[in-house]
Formats: structure tokens, sequence, C-alpha cells
């Protein structure tokens, strides 16, 4: 069953060698850092990483985020190539947590029906008596006229909803997402989030957020659920 | 003329690719160092006299250090025709000049622009690293200065040009080769001599006893220098051959400058003597970036 779990976006940029020389949004890669930490303080059996991909399949624990395609010059400290960008920053963030132990490695098919989605969790929260999940994705990127998404008016409405779910460990707030909207919206967390929702099967996990906000017009979460 | 025939001829040696040291400092093989040109004279051909007062040329020295220089090159005597620049008056330039910027940077890498052992060896007792001899071994004696300090040495190009002279109606069957053979040659001279290996460079000299063409073709083929493994030291800003490239005044140069120091740069040159050292050393990161030999700044873009 899930014992914890933790929300962490999923900007490339959390990979320090593809920023360059500048560290850039510090304060959000210590909040991930401390929601890795608290979810590996729990002492799982296995970390379920769970990103949207393409397909829902599951990845081999050894593989990694090919830095390299976001970046030519950067080889892969970090390995082969391979993980949706999602799965390739949570295996990074347990890798900068120094985590060694078990891996799942989950990717969910980011156009997945909610049904499927929380399916998914109800399956993966059963492979151990012990499982944390680390949902990746990431809010809207039509956040603003300078977002990557330009400007959509649904889009702080759609965020505020998903913070405030969060916030109060309302999972059926979660699995509620609409899918479409979110896809226009090109939000990239809603079918982890409902992964995660089903992962924790009705219950209302307590719930710290330490990080929300959009410094670059996309909508940034980080949270621990327990 | 004897100076030439002094070098040795044959096939001069290459050099194993490697760190550069100049003072205290190692530079290594993928660092491209800027060299900020500081003139003791009333007379250069570039805003002459701008820092021929030591107050302004300190200042200047300051403003090149916060531009990112790397090295500072100090010279008391134009290399155009002009009054006669003793010996003693040399020294009075540059001497007590470098002495104060030694004083204020302990670890500033400073070269000194000079052809004559006498101010090479007063320069070196005020504590500067590198004898920028742009006049090609003209006299000998230099080498030996840069040898018995520890000073390095740049070996320069000028044909058969004597200091302070304008080339006239020079030629080449290959400007490239003859190039190659003096400045390999000069180099073999110095290490002989006892400079360090690791502190010798090797300077093509455009505009010295060179045509536009000349230097034109020098730019296009620098890679045949920097593959002797010798550091390159590019000299271009805003020389004559940028300006009858472009058809542009001395003030109109350094767009063309830095085109000349990018692919310089791509070519492998190490050490960049400018004017400019700001554009130049913004020019040279650039370069380092599209080579993946430093990585740009920040990137945020595309990847938020």
């Amino acid at each position: 069953m899930i014992v914890t779990a933790a929300i962490c976006p999923s900007p490339p940029l959390l990979a320090r060698e593809l920023t360059g020389r500048a560290e850039v949004l510090p304060e959000l890669r210590d909040a991930c850092a401390a929601a890795v930490r608290h979810l590996l303080a729990a002492a799982p059996d296995v970390v379920a990483v769970v990103g949207t991909g393409q397909e829902t399949a599951t990845w081999n624990p050894d593989d990694r985020l090919d830095l390299s395609a976001y970046a030519p010059p950067v080889s892969g400290a970090h390995g082969k190539p391979g993980l949706p960008l999602a799965l390739g920053i949570g295996a990074l963030l347990l890798d900068e947590a120094g985590y060694t132990g078990p891996r799942l490695v989950q990717a969910v098919d980011e156009a997945a029906p909610a049904a499927a989605c929380l399916r998914l969790g109800r399956d993966l929260a059963a492979v151990a008596p012990r499982v944390a999940v680390l949902a990746i994705g990431d809010g809207s990127t039509r956040r603003g006229p300078a977002a990557p998404g330009y400007l959509d008016a649904r889009a702080v409405p759609f965020d505020d909803a998903v913070q405030q779910a969060v916030r109060d460990g309302d999972m059926a707030a979660l699995a509620g997402l609409d899918p479409d909207l979110a896809r226009d919206l090109m939000v990239t967390g809603r079918a982890a989030w409902q992964v995660l929702a089903g992962a924790f099967a009705g219950a209302r996990p307590a719930t710290e957020i330490s990080y929300a906000a959009d410094p670059f017009g996309v909508a940034y979460l980080v949270a621990t659920l327990t | 003329m004897d100076h030439v025939a002094a070098a040795p001829s044959g096939a001069p040696a290459a050099r194993e690719p490697g760190p550069l040291r100049l003072g205290r400092a190692e530079f290594p093989l993928e660092q491209r160092l800027v060299m900020a040109i500081v003139n003791r004279t009333p007379d250069s051909f570039y805003r002459p006299g701008v820092t021929w007062d030591e107050g302004a040329a300190l200042e200047r020295v300051h403003a090149a250090v916060a531009e990112g220089a790397d090295i500072l090159d100090v010279g008391g005597v134009p290399a155009k025709p002009g009054p006669e620049v003793t010996v003693a008056e040399e020294i009075r330039r540059v001497v007590p000049f470098v002495a104060s910027v030694r004083a204020a940077y302990p670890d500033l890498v400073i070269s000194a622009d000079t052809w004559r052992h006498e101010p090479a060896r007063a320069v070196c007792e005020a504590g500067a690293d590198l004898l920028n001899d742009t006049w090609s071994g003209w006299d000998p004696k230099v080498a030996d200065v840069a040898a018995q300090f520890g000073a390095g040495l740049v070996c320069s190009h000028v044909g058969t040009l004597t200091p302070r002279t304008r080339p006239f109606r020079p030629f080449f069957t290959d400007v490239m080769a003859d190039v190659t053979d003096r400045v390999l040659g000069l180099a073999e001279r110095a290490r002989r001599a006892g400079v360090d290996p690791a502190r010798i460079v090797i300077d093509p000299a455009h505009d010295f006893g060179k045509n536009t063409w000349h230097s034109l073709e020098l730019t296009r083929r620098l890679g045949e220098l920097t593959a002797t493994g010798w550091p390159v030291l590019l000299s271009a800003s805003r020389k004559d051959f940028v300006g009858e490239t472009l058809g542009a005044p001395v003030e109109d140069r350094l767009a063309g400058t830095l085109a000349v120091t990018a692919v310089g740069a791509w070519l492998g040159a190490r050490i960049f003597r400018a004017h400019d050292v700001r554009a130049t050393r913004q020019a040279l990161d650039m370069v380092a970036a599209i080579r993946g030999d430093l990585p740009p700044a920040r990137a945020v873009r595309g990847l938020a």
C-alpha cells in the first residue's frame, strides 16, 4: 500500500547541466530535493516514479533521461538514452537524493482517461507493503503572454483547482480533472496526478505544499502527501 | 637581413599541444585569452595618446580587468615610423607603469610590447611575465632576457622589415609557409636560449610586413599555424587589413576585428590582442560556447 507520496514538476532546467553556468531556480531545486528526502524518510520498499509518456508502460529502473536530447554537447553523465522527460526528472531527483533502492518507473499515457489512471494507481499501490509514489508533472503552460503556451484564461483557475485539491488532500478532485481541458492547457501532470489519486484509493492524505509558482509561465507544484 | 639569417632554418619543431604558462598562471588548451592593449605612447594608431597619462593608463587597466582581460600588453613605442623613442625613453614610459600595475594586480599577466633587450630586462625586473617581441627577434638578446627571468616570449613574423618601418611591396611565394618557418624558427631559438617552451607563443603578426591580401590569407589558414601546437597570438585589432577589407576608418573597425577574432578562435588561436576588451571577451565566449568548450551563462529558453 501507499505510505507516502511527493509531487514535483518536470522542467528540463532541473537538470543542472542544462542551464549552463548559472543555477536556475535554486528554491525550486531545494523544494524538490526536500520533497524527495521526505519520501525516502518513510523507508519505502519501492519508489514508484510516475510520469506521462506516449504510452502506458513500465521502464527499466536503470534508464535515465537523455540530457543530450536537450543539450547536444552535454554527454550522458546520467547515462543511456531514454526516459520520457517526467520520468527522467524523477529518476534524476532520486539519484540526487542518493537513492539506490528499488524503483518502479511507470509511464502513463498522456491521453489516458481518468478511470485508467486511477486503476493504474491502485495497481501500483499493491506492488509492495510500503510503496512511495513520486508523481512528476506540471500544471498549465498557458498562464500568460510570456508563457511557452501563451495565454489561456482557463489556465490559472485550473492550476488553482489542482493546488487546492492537493492542499486539501482531496484525491477525488484530482480524479475529476478534465483530461481534455488539461490537454488544451498543455498540462503535463494531469495523468500522473490521477494515478496518484488512484494509489491513495479513497484516503485523504495530509499534505504540505512547499512550492507553487510559475516563474517562467508554467505552473510548478511541489508537495508531499502522507 | 642579418637577423633573418640568424634564425635556425630547416624543419622547425612542432610542440605537443598543452597548457600555456604565463606568470604564475597556467592556461589550458581550450581557454581563449584576451590581451588588452595599453599604450604608453602619445601617437599610436588607434585613439592616440588616450593612455599617455599615467592616471588614464591605470584607469584603463582597471577597466580592462573588469571587462575580462586575462593579459595586459603594455607598449611604449608605436609600431609605425615616427619620432625616435630611445631606450631610456621607452623604459621611462613603460617600466614605472608596469611596476604600478604589478603592485595593484599581483596575479595579472603583464606583457611588455618591446623589441629591445634593455627595456625588456627593465620590465622583467618590474614584474612583466611575457615579452611581446613584435619585431620578430630583431634583437636576439630579448630571448635571453626572457630565459633569464623565466618570462614568456612572443615569436612573431615581420618578413624583411626592421622595427618601425612600413611594408613596401612585400611578396611571398607562400606567406603562410614563410610565417610558419620564421615563427617556429624563433621558437626553437628561444627554446635553445633557455626560454620555458610552455611560455613560448607564436604570432603571424597581421599587417607587419604584409599587405591586406597576405593578412587575409593568414587568417584563412590560421589552422595551419595552430596545428603546430604552439599557442598562437592573434593581433588584428582595428588593423589596416581590416580597414582596407571593409573600407572602414580605424574607429569603425570593431565589427571586422571581431569577425577576425571569431574565425581565429574557431581555428584555434589562444591569445587575442585587443583594444576592445569587452566586445572581444564576448566574441570569444560565444565561439567557446559554439565549440562546446564553455556552457552558456544561463540557459532557460525552452527548458522551463
